[in-house]
């Protein structure tokens, strides 16, 4: 039987949600403390921002989980907790979730590099994403969202260690940069190999997220939608932080600005669309009205 | 070898990122009883300044210049013992200390900036990630470093590059050093706006500066 979001797909445009982190820290998520702890600790706050996606519009909404490998929590000494942090913020957005709605469990990257540039092995990383992946299953995600992988190595590792422990289906966006030759990660993989690669993986859907601004996201959107007939991701940044002269951190695209792009979006072929970095429930209730608007 | 010949192929193991060469070459100009300040200068240095060109220019990605990195790395692992001995430092750029922010735990882009640093000339002190303030000045005191640089990822840790600028002026040090600041929220203004000296939006970016904030070409 195929997933109720891969048939929701077929049939019309998804709306994901926007950025968490700075959802937190309103309120009141401290520098230093990892998200993923307010999983167990603050587990209303979490609840409440879920909720306030599904109300703004979101037909998914990703877990509190960017962070959590536990690799990636051992610098907080927090890796013997992996699993439970991770079910946590399953259960969280599960339990905000309106009938019909979905959850996707956040997978970031580990922010290690692997060899040759860096000391991790392959391994390794297939070891952690499962460990997390175990996590989000029994806490009851639709889906795993591998988000904001700048290493397509790194990207396939954890694609094997979802692909280890669970059936759910696997997404993955890819953070791209624009350059004169195209869209390219840091590593340097471009879109075409990547979608290529995640596709012989065998993800059910693939894309890009954050650094590119909503403009710059329809050309990658078009050079993904050209190299895949998979469904196709977007979650654009509203632009770069900027610290204002009152110490307010703002991004450089407004909301109108952003939003405006979202039609192109669409028609570039995405069929997943959500907020990243500077975005909020403000932004993704601009793009509902927008996808509706698309639609009639 | 003649250093017309040695130089070109210096370069070429540099760009190409090829550790083995760069070594065995160095070990050949050792040999030769070459100027080795000038075959650092003008045998690994400018492969170092093409292969920033070829990043800024969207050819070349993050694996090659860590490659290119490690290239200059195993060049100077020779040289360095040789000038040792003659008592003649290399590091014409004198000495850095870098690290991530208190409160921050990224250090991909800072460890980059790092090992771009030390294949530009520069003797590095890495602090690692999520370093205290105070260890950033007791650092550079204690190494007479002449240049801090501070990494920051979050909006909300780079505040702390606003910080310990503030704390090297109640001691009474921000004129006994250059402060460099990076990371993604950064920005040349933000630099000016906390006084700091410098702001480099990339590693390539950031030798370009240190070397002008050292007054070498």
């Amino acid at each position: 039987m195929t997933p109720p979001l891969l048939e929701l797909i077929k049939t019309r445009t998804v709306l994901l949600d926007g950025a968490m982190g700075t959802e937190l820290m309103a309120r009141g998520l401290g520098m230093g403390t990892p998200p993923e702890l307010w999983n167990a600790e603050r587990p209303e706050s979490v609840r409440e921002v879920h909720a306030a996606y599904f109300e703004a519009g979101s037909d998914v909404v990703s877990t509190n989980s960017f962070g959590g490998t536990p690799l990636k929590l051992a610098a907080h000494g927090l890796q013997a907790r992996a699993y439970e942090l991770n079910r946590a913020a399953a259960r969280l957005a599960r339990e905000a979730a309106p009938a019909g709605r979905f959850v996707a469990g956040s997978m970031g990257p580990i922010g290690k590099f692997l060899e040759p540039q860096g000391p991790a092995k392959a391994a390794e990383f297939v070891a952690a994403y499962a460990e997390q992946a175990r996590g989000l299953a029994d806490g009851g995600v639709d889906v795993f969202l591998v988000e904001t992988q700048y290493d397509l190595r790194e990207a396939l590792a954890a694609v094997h260690g979802a692909q280890s422990v669970s059936r759910l289906p696997v997404f993955v966006t890819m953070t791209f940069n624009s350059f004169p030759r195209g869209y390219f990660t840091l590593m340097g993989d471009p879109v075409a190999r990547s979608v290529a690669e995640l596709e012989k993986a065998g993800v059910a859907a693939a894309g890009a997220n954050c650094t590119l601004t909503s403009r710059q996201m329809v050309g990658c959107v078009r050079a993904l939608r050209s190299a895949t007939a998979l469904p196709i991701i977007a979650q654009a940044n509203a632009g770069q932080p900027v610290i204002g002269p009152d110490g307010v951190v703002g991004y450089t695209q407004s909301l109108e600005d952003y939003v405006r792009f979202v039609p192109a979006i669409i028609q570039a072929g995405a069929g997943f669309i959500g907020g990243c970095c500077g975005t909020n429930p403000a932004f993704i209730r601009a793009m509902a009205r927008a996808i509706q608007k698309e639609r009639s | 070898m003649t250093k017309n010949e040695l130089f070109p192929k210096m370069n070429e193991a540099i760009v190409a990122g090829d550790r083995a060469a760069a070594r065995s070459l160095a070990e050949e100009a050792a040999r030769s009883g070459l100027d080795l300040l000038e075959v650092i200068d003008q045998g690994y240095l400018p492969g170092i300044q093409r292969v920033g060109e070829l990043w800024e220019q969207g050819e070349y990605f993050l694996p090659e210049l860590i490659s290119s990195a490690e290239a200059m790395k195993a060049a100077m692992s020779v040289i360095d013992p040789e000038l040792h001995r003659m008592h003649v430092g290399s590091r014409m750029g004198g000495k850095v200390v870098i690290g991530t922010v208190e409160g921050d735990i990224h250090d991909i882009g800072k460890n980059l900036v790092a090992s771009m640093l030390q294949a530009g000339g520069f003797e590095v002190i890495d602090l690692g990630a999520d370093v205290k303030l105070e260890r950033f000045i007791e650092t550079a005191e204690a190494a007479g470093a002449g240049m801090i640089c501070l990494s920051a990822l979050l909006t909300t840790t780079m505040m702390n590059q606003r910080r310990l600028i503030g704390l090297l002026r109640d001691r009474g040090l921000r004129d006994k050093y250059k402060v460099l600041v990076g990371g993604a929220p950064a920005s040349r203004k933000w630099a000016e706006e906390i006084g700091a000296d410098g702001y480099a939006e990339n590693a390539v970016a950031a030798v370009k500066l240190a070397k002008s904030m050292a007054g070498r070409p």
